[in-house]
């Protein structure tokens, strides 16, 4: 068996039908992250002791003829701002170095009860902030598809190792994009559930109205299976919802996805969109309509106006969330990221401008902890929620984040599903925009409006360009309405089956 | 706009934000920070007299007042007053994660003269 070919559907088949135990497929993938990952730097931990002893499990199960759901023994990455019990888990930040989770998180715990195996912890931007994963603390992740190239962010681990085979299928979160962004770099699946979906529990947030954990697959058929296990209400977060996903997200029935009608918004379709990726969305257009599904052109008038929205309310809840972070709980870190102990701290605040030991070491650490974009967005969110700033900052965003929802609200009245692209540009290069904020902050102008309003989003790979060093992969993104993930896996499962991607 | 930021306020920032700033990082910071509120500008052509600020609604449709909520659902979740059982049984977790623990007790640096 090549691991390489392996779907969650292929690989339940052959462990059914004992083709190959669980336990040899696992330490297959270990094996051959050993070499890959060298180029790739997909991961940051491998959780190998935990893995086999799940596949373990896993075996024995089916050899006692248990009956075994569909995700047993499947091999996941998990992107490190998701807690597994006893792992590390580092939000790609040098202030969670040394930390470890107390606890599972609630996706955590419902992968668990399904049997699947967690192969390890890919790497992030720092607490998901960035879309190239270059603002991580530990390592840059290349692009499978060109090692030059960012592989996106801030999931650019997950989707890179799902896109270099070096898991079945894996976990990311997505706060602006931060799912489908790399999987369109990648050239894989993404699923940005619609908010409250699925549980947010045990997710190191960074702002909380618009975080989402969703599915990173290499078929529409795989994040669909995914997103089922992971979805539904849950009393550690208030948000989630009930929203009772029936079998039609992996089983759509095609004369119900022929009748959707799929709008196009003109204001995606900007000046500064590449050419490649404007012509596979047309290539992508011209083929659902020979398929007869219905289009029309829809209107977004607030679109414009979301990169400023949002740059405003994530920011706002980021100072808020990483204010925990304050080198007194979860770890505490000496120059060199090292544990250091109570009795080691030198009382200098007689002789410190501050007024006590304690905010020595809050301003020390978190000045040496957070990376630079994790900074910029503290000031950035405290200076929009400060006296004086709020109602021209935070208060305007909140109205304009209305008006956009208000515009997906309208265009839902006579569209189904909406189909945009993912970003302005296939992948960039290492090192492109890493001096210029605003400039990476605009690869996301396409996915964000989709968070603002807490829809449901989903990047489907349409094709590869071939370039001077490989081939670059172009996704499109379908928008649905809340809670109508199954519309867009729907038309995404049609798509996958006639187009053979 | 008036509102654009100095040096000064970044310093009560980061002040704010319990952020030690290192003294080679500050100008390229504010120069991004000034580049990114002057992209915020845009904002002020949206005419948002009367717009209330975003709420989400639930499933049911249902959503209820609130002021700013930030666009999660405005609306209350109960439940009894109970210490939740999973949490409880994670107490020695909870302890094993934190860096330093003596007699059962939390250890934290001195933080008073």
């Amino acid at each position: 068996m090549d691991i390489r070919e392996l779907t969650i559907k292929k690989f339940n088949e052959g462990l059914l039908n004992k083709q190959f135990s669980a336990f040899e497929i696992t330490q297959a993938f270990f094996d051959y992250i050993k070499e890959k990952d060298q180029e790739i730097d997909a991961y940051l931990h491998l959780t190998k002791d935990l893995a086999l002893s799940q596949a373990e499990r896993v075996d024995i199960e089916v050899a006692e003829g248990k009956d075994l759901g569909i995700l047993a023994g499947i091999p996941l990455a998990i992107k490190d701002n998701i807690l597994i019990e006893g792992e590390s888990a580092t939000a790609g930040s040098k202030i969670l170095a040394n930390y470890r989770a107390a606890y599972d998180a609630t996706v955590i715990k419902k992968l668990k009860q399904a049997g699947a195996i967690f192969l390890g912890k890919t790497n992030l931007d720092e607490f998901a902030m960035g879309s190239s994963t270059e603002n991580s603390a530990f390592k840059i992740t290349k692009n499978p598809n060109d090692l030059e190239r960012v592989p996106g962010g801030s999931s650019g681990g997950s989707a890179a190792a799902v896109a270099s085979d070096m898991a079945v299928a894996a976990l990311g979160s997505d706060t602006g994009g931060s799912i489908r962004q790399p999987a369109g770099f990648c050239g894989v699946v993404g699923l940005k559930p619609t908010y409250g979906a699925v549980s947010r529990y045990g997710l190191i947030a960074m702002a909380s109205s618009l975080d989402q954990i969703g599915p990173i697959a290499k078929t529409i058929e795989d994040a669909a299976i995914l997103f089922k296990e992971i979805s539904g209400k849950d009393d550690l977060d208030s948000t989630s919802i009930d929203a009772k996903y029936g079998d039609e997200l992996s089983n759509p029935k095609l004369e119900d996805i022929k009748k959707l009608k799929i709008g196009i918004p003109k204001e995606y379709f900007i000046e500064g969109l590449d050419k490649r990726v404007s012509s596979a969305i047309d290539e992508t257009i011209k083929f659902l309509k020979s398929l007869k599904i219905e289009f029309k052109e829809i209107s977004l008038p607030h679109t414009k106006y979301a990169l400023s929205c949002y740059y405003i309310i994530m920011p706002a809840e980021v100072s808020a969330n990483l204010a925990r972070f304050d080198g007194i709980r979860y770890a505490r870190t000496n120059a060199d990221h090292t544990q250091t102990n109570a009795n080691d701290f030198q009382r200098k605040s007689a002789s410190s401008p501050r007024k006590s030991a304690l905010m020595d070491i809050y301003f020390e650490t978190r000045g040496r902890g957070f990376g630079e974009e994790a900074k910029r967005r503290i000031i950035l969110g405290t200076f929009v929620l400060s006296s004086g700033y709020y109602d021209a900052y935070y208060a305007k965003a909140q109205k304009v984040r209305r008006l956009i929802k208000e515009d997906f609200d309208r265009a839902f009245k006579e569209v189904d599903v909406i189909l945009a692209p993912v970003s302005p540009t296939p992948a960039f290069k290492i090192g492109e925009k890493t001096d210029d904020p605003l400039a990476m902050y605009l690869s996301d102008i396409f996915t964000i409006p989709v968070n603002l309003a807490g829809l449901p989003g989903l990047v489907i790979p349409v094709k590869k360009y071939k370039i001077d060093s490989g081939e670059l992969p172009i996704g499109f993104q379908l928008i649905g309405k809340p809670f109508r993930e199954a519309d867009i896996l729907g038309i995404g499962q049609y798509y996958e089956k006639i187009s053979n991607f | 706009m008036s509102h654009l930021i100095t040096k000064k306020t970044l310093e009560y920032l980061a002040e704010l934000s319990r952020i030690e700033l290192k003294k080679e990082n500050e100008e390229k910071l504010l120069k991004d920070l000034q580049k990114i509120l002057e992209y915020f500008e845009e904002l002020k052509e949206v005419d948002t007299e009367d717009i209330e600020p975003t709420r989400l609604p639930s499933p049911d449709g249902e959503a209820v007042g609130g002021q700013v909520t930030g666009g999660t659902i405005g609306k209350n979740v109960f439940r009894e007053d109970e210490p939740p059982a999973a949490l409880s049984q994670r107490r020695s977790a909870l302890m094993e994660a934190f860096p330093e623990k003596e007699k059962g007790f939390l250890k934290i640096p001195p933080v008073f003269e």
